[in-house]
């Protein structure tokens, strides 16, 4: 069944949403260099992550992997192709609730019947959300933060006894909602190409919020995000282990059959039950082939509370979020590890923490101290521990760790003098 | 009573050795205790203490001595003496007393878990009173409640008494009665030898972890095991790694200091009467336990007991005791560590490893009365396995196994959790009215699946209990004084507005789909009001004044973030400088 699905889509890839290119043509232009149509962002620093020097590659540039595999950079691009890059606007349907979508064109854009009198439909934020969803900004607009993946966390049960409803893949924690979600919000409601700004490259908060007169948007704060105050909580994502496995073992995965992968879940549910040996094969989200072996996934642990700070290619501080911390293995078809749970080639971890802006925001900003008192960035981690140290950057993509200055200030005498005054 | 039985038999055992030793053998009378070593005649000893040579098999295992042919000697012969049924008369001959204690102590009764939950799930108005296991075994199918159920399904797995041989895998096989914790190996057959079991006291810390590595999961705490999300990662040689057992598994997080600085087993710290009982039915463990930090740590020496003797004596990796210290709870020698001279010194069970105990000092963080309060484990503890929702599901049409029964019977349990936490321990002021780490214990959300219907009910609690995560560094004061997660409100933004306490969490419950509207790790509001319930009567969260006291210091801790600072060398002193304007904060 689920191969009928690829060869149709293989089949209509081909109809590039003709109707739409007839009128929009300059639009069409437009979107081939955007970052939705090539994911340049999200492939480079995942294969940066994984050791490739100097990545430059896109969505329509990918390579396939190597055939003799050494190093986790000879495999990087099977796994983007495979786990990451079902995200794309060709791919229709990589199995999950939510995630389901049109092509092209109208995966984010409605369409409209009358020809020549175009009105533009408000991009629905079910559209985003069918690909930013989970670890990356965009479901935690909505307060949501995906569960662990463990069949042990299928809880509370629902009032009719089944167990929650999943989307996008897992079900979810509820935590505390982004403001301008509260007051009713879509994501293109700040991100659009209104005055003359591009949709894709963020969205300064002073463009709305520009009388900034209270007391702790003092000159010390000048440099110093919107988001890094007044976001609640964020994601940080320790340690992800990816394994390709190419024999046929499914037995060990029971519990584990719900990886955020709606193909995976079908997959597992199936060869569990099957008495035949079901061999190990995944969709490539790419050129839509079936290939052999199967990626699969565990994190180490996730938290909503922790956070550290960094520096934006910009020079303002922001909150940094890992990605992943890596940690990979490939089994062929024989049971040779040809990657046995590499974690860093040349003494350099797999991963790249950069700067982002977490979708939490609230009107009431971080108290000081969660900066000031913090000990990830005061580095007060008491005894040293692989589990601990994960929370602390390593290497840091679009930006860098904050100065020996900037960590000496968050102590200092005019600090406390001012907070004192605050607190009284 | 015990001791003057201890000594008799000390004694006799001392002139039987003697006498064995010293007879000459070609005229010893009874070459044999008894007949039955004319078939096992190639047994070895259990132990020092119990030598074949003198005990004989009948002594332990029974049967008919006098009888020469195998059917007639092995009528009413008792394969394991110390299963609890038969310790009284066999072990109890000489230990009548221990025998005694241990039929009424924590691990047999399992009083503890039974209360809590009993009281829990609504079947005990209070967490107390219930007569324990042996109550339950008398029950029929029509008089068992759900609570009752549950444990019957679950908790009583792990029962001193349990039948061994029903686990499927030997290595998690618990139970026994005294063999359960006192074998150190298992018998066997070598060749034409039979090895018997090996009995000691000297029980090794994989003993205790058999059971002790849930729920509060102190035995895996204290050897830097921490219960993870059941990942298995990393993945080594494609394989999950970190196994507990076929699905639980853990992470390495530091160690209590007293493991991984000296290798301490549990019984080099926990005494025979907190252990074993001290002779008094209990409702709660910490009725039971005996040992406290400062027994060691801040011990009095008094001169050893005859028990102390015989136990450095049977342990045989110490000198003899002369000053030793006492547990200040129920008096119980504590016979490894010895005084001698000015010099202290503690010796290791296990192999007599000698070390040289760390004193608690006078500083003032442990005389200053601002922190008398405060239960060691507060500051030491460096983190808290912490299991937020506990999520119990009942299917009534179906089958599992009855640990009490020993059989299946109807009625299924499954178990859920939302999401596990170590760092940040919570505070709340404990069951000995002390400050100290709180985690839930237990958040039960219940749903039962029953005639048709589904029924959903909950009970929110935190407990309070010490880790066994001990670190020499503690934690910082501003991880207490201005931490939401310590001060019991949970994971959010904490911070102070116009005088006042202000807390926004981040974790929403009802959209959780929780049926409760306050935050799941919230154990009180920033007003002070209770969300959750304890299972103890004097534990609770902090109150209003005591979390606005605690923050209040803040102000202070702000700049003085060190008890090395003077102004904590007479705090009341200080305080009053301030409120005069004598210091100079406000310039």
């Amino acid at each position: 069944m689920f191969k009928i699905i690829l060869l149709l889509s293989v089949f209509f890839s081909f109809t590039f949403a003709q109707d739409c290119v007839d009128c929009h043509q300059k639009e069409s232009v437009k979107c081939q260099k955007s970052n939705h149509y090539t994911l340049q962002n999200a492939i480079n620093v995942t294969r940066t992550a994984w050791g490739v020097k100097d990545s430059n590659v896109t969505l329509q540039t990918i390579p396939h992997s190597k055939i003799d595999i050494k190093k986790p950079a000879d495999l990087v691009d099977d796994f983007l192709r495979r786990k990451c890059l079902k995200c794309h606007l060709g791919v229709k349907n990589s199995g999950e609730k939510g995630m389901k979508r049109k092509r092209n064109c109208l995966a984010c854009h409605s369409k409209h019947k009358t020809k020549g009198k175009c009105q533009p439909k408000k991009i629905a934020m079910d559209k985003c959300l069918s690909c930013h969803n989970k670890e990356f900004v965009g479901t935690d607009y909505k307060g949501l933060f995906p569960k662990d993946y463990s069949h042990s966390f299928r809880a509370p049960l629902q009032k009719n006894g089944n167990y929650p409803s999943q989307k996008y893949g897992i079900d979810f924690h509820n935590l505390n909602q982004d403001i301008h979600y509260k007051k009713g919000m879509s994501c293109v409601d700040c991100h659009n190409n209104k005055n003359g700004k591009n949709w894709e490259n963020g969205v300064a908060c002073k463009e709305c919020h520009k009388d900034l007169t209270k007391q702790n948007h003092k000159n010390y704060h000048n440099n110093i995000s919107c988001s890094a105050c007044h976001s609640s909580w964020n994601m940080s994502s320790y340690e992800l282990s990816v394994f390709r496995d190419d024999m046929a073992d499914y037995d060990k995965w029971k519990d584990l059959t719900l990886q955020e992968d709606g193909y995976l879940k079908k997959f597992l549910t199936k060869a569990l039950k099957s008495k035949k040996k079901i061999k190990p094969v995944m969709p490539d989200w790419v050129d839509m082939k079936m290939k052999k072996g199967i990626w699969y996934s565990g994190w180490r642990y996730r938290r909503w509370e922790d956070f550290t700070l960094g520096n934006d290619e910009n020079g303002m501080v922001k909150i940094l979020r890992p990605i992943f911390q890596y940690r990979v293995s490939y089994r062929d078809a024989n049971g040779t590890m040809l990657l046995d749970d590499v974690s860093s080639v040349d003494g350099k971890s797999l991963e790249a923490w950069s700067p982002y802006s977490p979708h939490t925001i609230t009107k009431k900003a971080k108290s000081c101290e969660r900066c000031h008192e913090n000990n990830l960035l005061l580095k007060n981690s008491k005894k040293p521990n692989v589990i601990y140290d994960l929370k602390i950057p390593k290497n840091i993509e679009h930006g860098s760790a904050l100065s020996e200055e900037q960590i000496y200030r968050l102590k200092s005498q005019k600090y406390k003098k001012e907070r004192f005054k605050m607190l009284q | 009573m015990r001791i003057f039985q201890y000594s008799i038999f000390a004694a006799l055992l001392a002139i039987a050795i003697s006498l064995y030793i010293n007879v000459d053998k070609p005229i010893a009378i009874p070459s044999q205790p008894d007949q039955c070593m004319s078939c096992h005649e190639n047994t070895t000893n259990m132990d020092v203490s119990h030598p074949i040579e003198v005990f004989g098999c009948f002594k332990c295992h029974g049967g008919n001595k006098f009888a020469t042919n195998k059917k007639d000697a092995h009528i009413g012969i008792v394969l394991n003496p110390s299963r609890l049924e038969h310790a009284n008369r066999f072990c109890g001959e000489c230990h009548s007393d221990v025998v005694k204690r241990v039929n009424i102590s924590m691990m047999q009764t399992e009083n503890g878990i039974l209360n809590t939950l009993k009281f829990q799930w609504g079947e005990l108005s209070t967490p107390m009173g219930y007569k324990g296991i042996d109550e339950l075994q008398k029950e029929t199918n029509s008089t068992i409640s759900l609570a009752e159920n549950h444990f019957r399904k679950a908790c009583a797995s792990c029962h001193i008494n349990q039948h061994e041989d029903i686990f499927d895998d030997e290595k998690y096989a618990r139970g026994g009665g005294c063999v359960d914790c006192h074998r150190i190996e298992k018998g066997r057959t070598e060749g034409k030898k039979y090895i018997h079991a090996t009995l000691s006291t000297k029980i090794p810390s994989s003993n205790c972890l058999k059971c002790h590595n849930r729920s509060n999961r102190i035995g895996l705490s204290y050897f830097g095991k921490y219960e993870s999300e059941g990942y298995g990662t990393p993945y080594k040689h494609g394989e999950f790694t970190n196994k507990l057992d076929n699905s639980r598994f853990y992470y390495e997080l530091p160690a209590d200091i007293h493991h991984s600085k000296a290798g301490l087993d549990c019984i080099d710290c926990h005494t025979e009467k907190g252990v074993m009982g001290d002779g008094k039915k209990h409702h709660h463990m910490e009725e039971a336990e005996d040992i406290k930090c400062k027994d060691c740590h801040k011990a009095d020496f008094k001169k050893a007991d005859s028990l102390s003797v015989l136990l450095s004596d049977l342990n045989e990796n110490m000198p003899e005791p002369n000053l030793i210290a006492f547990t200040k709870k129920k008096n119980s020698p504590i016979y490894n560590l010895q005084k001698n001279g000015e010099n202290s010194k503690f010796y290791r069970k296990r192999d007599g490893k000698v070390f040289n105990l760390t004193k608690m000092s006078n500083k003032p963080y442990h005389i200053s009365k601002i922190h008398e309060r405060l239960d060691c484990s507060s500051c030491h503890s460096s983190w808290m396995p912490s299991c937020y929702g506990c999520h119990e599901v009942y299917f009534e049409d179906g089958k599992q196994f009855d640990w009490v029964d020993r059989k299946m019977t109807k009625g299924a349990w499954q178990e859920f959790r939302s999401f596990l936490r170590f760092e940040k321990p919570s505070l709340g002021v404990g069951y000995n009215k002390k400050i100290m780490p709180f985690a839930p214990g237990c958040q039960v959300i219940g749903t039962t699946f029953k005639d048709k219907k589904v029924e959903q009910f909950h009970f929110m609690a935190m407990a309070g209990w010490d880790p066994h995560t001990t670190q020499k560094e503690v934690r910082s004061c501003v991880d207490c004084h201005f931490s939401p997660e310590a001060l019991g409100l949970g994971r959010g933004n904490l911070d102070i507005k116009d005088k006042k306490i202000v807390f926004e969490p981040f974790y929403n419950s009802k959209k959780s789909g929780m049926p409760f509207d306050y935050p799941i790790d919230g154990f009180v509001s920033s007003e002070g009001k209770q969300f959750q319930s304890t299972s103890r009567k004097e534990a609770r969260s902090f109150n209003k004044n005591e979390l606005t006291k605690i923050v209040e210091a803040y102000k202070c801790i702000l700049c003085h973030d060190s008890y090395e600072d003077k102004i904590y060398k007479d705090f009341t002193k200080s305080k009053e400088f301030f409120r005069d304007g004598k210091t100079p904060c406000l310039k």
